[in-house]
């Protein structure tokens, strides 16, 4: 058996020089070592080809019409065999990319790796950043049902509000003057076609970038240090990969098992006892914009598109304004501040739009 | 010869002795075989085939010809080679080891000339966006199709005063509106709310008079007379297009209020708190002499001071 596994490799070996792609793809130097730090970028490949093939596989059985959306992921969840298990994981899934982006971005700023020569890397991941996004919001309106229809009436009326273009956006997304049919159909065809495509060749663009410019190794330690732990990607950074990963994996399959899915309503006009709210990630954009400073045309202007725009300009400008070669995050106290301020605002935020729904009740 | 890898900077002697060193090796691009090796010697550089090579040892080159048959050869015109780097020949530098950029493959005749090049480069501008460019109308129209669809102005009957019971309170009314949607004939269920005002409340939500309602064109479609005192809102929230409730606020009393940002309106639809930028939208409104209760379901765009009409 080896025999012939040796002979097929030699085979294509022979045709396509498999050892040079081998050594390219397994013997990068890692500079300073191997780390756990650095498992959130393969965590987040991880996470997305599961979405995919947990999203293919939802593809077998639903329906992507107005009337048929609601029941047809019913029927995943209570007639298909293990359908509660592949929409609960695709679901907790969404969110194990939306975490695992911010620990990404996170590990990324702090080790101040978005610096020359590193700028373009940075830039592709947050073009990657918008899509995960997109992602969430255009996935969550295709069951069709009460948070489906609210989140997507509300998040396309703060769209609205983008200048110039925003009436067009948000016609376009709706397929029409308000939701309907057409508004599921456009989500339907960007989720599963549109976003893929762009994460998958944005993806690639990445860690092609990345593996050019290299990777940006510690902050610390002489470089006889830094020389004296370095290892290759493979076997001991893959190896914490994996591990990485297999934690994700149970993780979500926990929060699976655990909170599997449940459908609200189906979708209608009229919201009921239903207190409309947008997925958890986008909870504190909401909370946000239930301030008094943000009420009016202008402030919602504010709240809604102006703050969160400029927030991620500032993080495209970010390697551009902060040229110190300065990379130890304990030198840099406006870094280590802004990161501090960013995180503790959206934490509570969050908490507060989910104390929030007590008051409500 | 396949065999035949001579390295870089070794000896090369001739029949008559030692003349100089292999500056380069040229490579054939199509057998992947070494064509010639370049010898620098007397300060130029000479391409000799490899059909005059004898042997290649250890740091020496043996050739077949004397000396003054090497400087018969023609000499290197570097400008006519490439370096292996500079051109992708897949497997040349398996194939050939020496050091890497120091392979030569000729520069093929047809990429010299400079003004074709760039004829080239602009006519594959030129055709990729004559291929684009008629592309771009259709697919903007098809995408757009069922973006500006016509306002719909029929009178939809919601329900009967009768289930009206106080003045200044709001009654939900949940309809049935069957409308076609593309190719789906669907029926959804929709919400308004119709207060019957008193003469006060009354007074708020017409401070400008009686209220006219119009089409796309412009023209009249309905004028709500200030003496009618029922006044039916849009359900949609003017703030962001969420579903508004009645209910109680532990200050202000009975009040509308929207569970999405928690905008605060009166029974007048006047905002007393929360981000809204404006009164709740007040629908054409029609009650017969039974009490049945028609309006037109007009949808406003959520988020601007003034009200634009979306549907």
């Amino acid at each position: 058996m080896n025999a012939l596994l040796q002979k097929v490799y030699d085979f294509v070996d022979e045709r396509i020089d498999l050892k040079t792609l081998e050594a390219k793809m397994m013997r990068e130097p890692i500079k300073g070592g191997s780390r756990w730090a650095y498992v959130f970028g393969s965590c987040l490949l991880f996470i997305f080809i599961m979405q995919a093939v947990t999203g293919v596989l939802l593809m077998f059985y639903y329906i992507p019409s107005a009337d048929h959306a609601y029941a047809s992921t019913q029927f995943i969840i209570h007639e298909v065999d293990y359908g509660w298990f592949i929409l609960s994981y695709h679901f907790w899934g969404s969110s194990a990319m939306v975490v695992m982006v911010f620990a990404h971005m996170s590990q990324v700023f702090l080790w101040g790796a978005y610096k020359t020569p590193r700028e373009m890397t940075w830039l592709v991941g947050l073009g990657l950043f918008g899509i995960v996004m997109a992602f969430g919001f255009t996935g969550y309106l295709l069951p069709w049902d009460q948070r489906a229809y609210w989140a997507t009436t509300v998040g396309v009326e703060i769209m609205d509000k983008t200048p110039v273009v925003g009436d067009f956006l948000a016609r376009f997304l709706k397929g029409g003057p308000t939701p309907g049919q057409m508004t599921l159909s456009r989500f339907f065809v960007i989720h599963v076609m549109i976003l893929p495509a762009a994460l998958m060749g944005l993806a690639g663009l990445h860690l092609f970038l990345f593996r050019s410019a290299g990777p940006a190794g510690p902050f610390r330690g002489t470089s006889d240090e830094l020389k004296a732990k370095t290892d290759f990607f493979f076997p001991r950074q893959v190896w914490k990969d994996i591990v990485a990963m297999a934690a994700v994996f149970l993780a979500i399959c926990s929060l699976a098992l655990i909170e599997p899915v449940q459908l609200l309503e189906q979708a209608t006009p009229d919201p009921g006892d239903y207190h409309p709210e947008p997925e958890w990630y986008f909870l504190f954009l909401f909370q946000l914009l239930r301030w008094k400073v943000f009420s009016g045309e202008f402030g919602q202007f504010l709240g809604a598109i102006a703050i969160p725009g400029a927030f991620m300009l500032l993080l495209v400008a970010l390697p551009f304004i902060d040229r110190s070669p300065e990379r130890n995050i304990f030198k840099r106290p406006i870094a280590l501040l802004s990161w501090a301020v960013v995180t503790i605002g959206i934490l509570v935020l969050t908490v507060s739009a989910i104390l929030n729904r007590e008051f409500l009740d | 010869m396949a065999s035949m890898q001579p390295k870089i900077k070794s000896k090369v002697r001739c029949t008559d002795g030692e003349i100089g060193e292999v500056a380069h090796v040229i490579a054939d691009p199509l057998s992947l075989e070494v064509s010639h090796i370049v010898v620098r010697t007397n300060g130029t550089e000479r391409q000799v085939p490899v059909s005059s090579i004898g042997a290649v040892r250890d740091d020496l080159v043996e050739l077949l010809c004397n000396s003054s048959q090497v400087a018969g050869f023609p000499e290197l015109k570097r400008e006519d080679f490439l370096t292996s780097k500079e051109v992708e020949i897949p497997h040349l530098e398996n194939r050939i080891h020496v050091e890497p950029g120091e392979v030569l493959v000729p520069f093929p005749e047809l990429e010299k000339s400079c003004a074709r090049r760039s004829f080239f480069t602009g006519f594959i501008y030129v055709i990729g966006v004559l291929i684009g460019l008629p592309l771009v109308w259709p697919v903007l129209r098809f995408v757009m199709k069922p973006m500006y669809a016509p306002y719909d102005n029929r009178w939809l009957k919601i329900g009967n005063v009768s289930k009206i019971k106080a003045e200044d309170v709001g009654v939900q009314f949940i309809f049935k509106k069957s409308f076609k949607d593309s190719v789906l004939e669907r029926e959804e269920d929709k919400n308004h709310w119709v207060v019957k005002a008193t003469p006060e409340t009354l007074q708020k939500i017409y401070k400008n008079g009686d209220l006219s309602f119009y089409d796309e064109k412009g023209d009249v479609v309905w004028v709500n007379k200030q003496t009618v005192p029922y006044v039916a809102f849009a359900g949609k929230c003017p703030h962001l297009g969420c579903g508004y409730k009645w209910r109680s606020h532990k200050t202000r009393g009975q009040v509308f209020l929207c569970p999405c940002h928690l905008s605060i309106y009166d029974a007048a639809g006047t905002v007393l708190d929360g981000p809204a930028p404006r009164p709740l939208d007040v629908l054409p409104i029609k009650i017969s002499a039974t009490g049945d209760i028609e309006v037109i379901d007009v949808e406003y765009k959520a988020g601007k001071k003034e009200q634009v009409r979306l549907a």
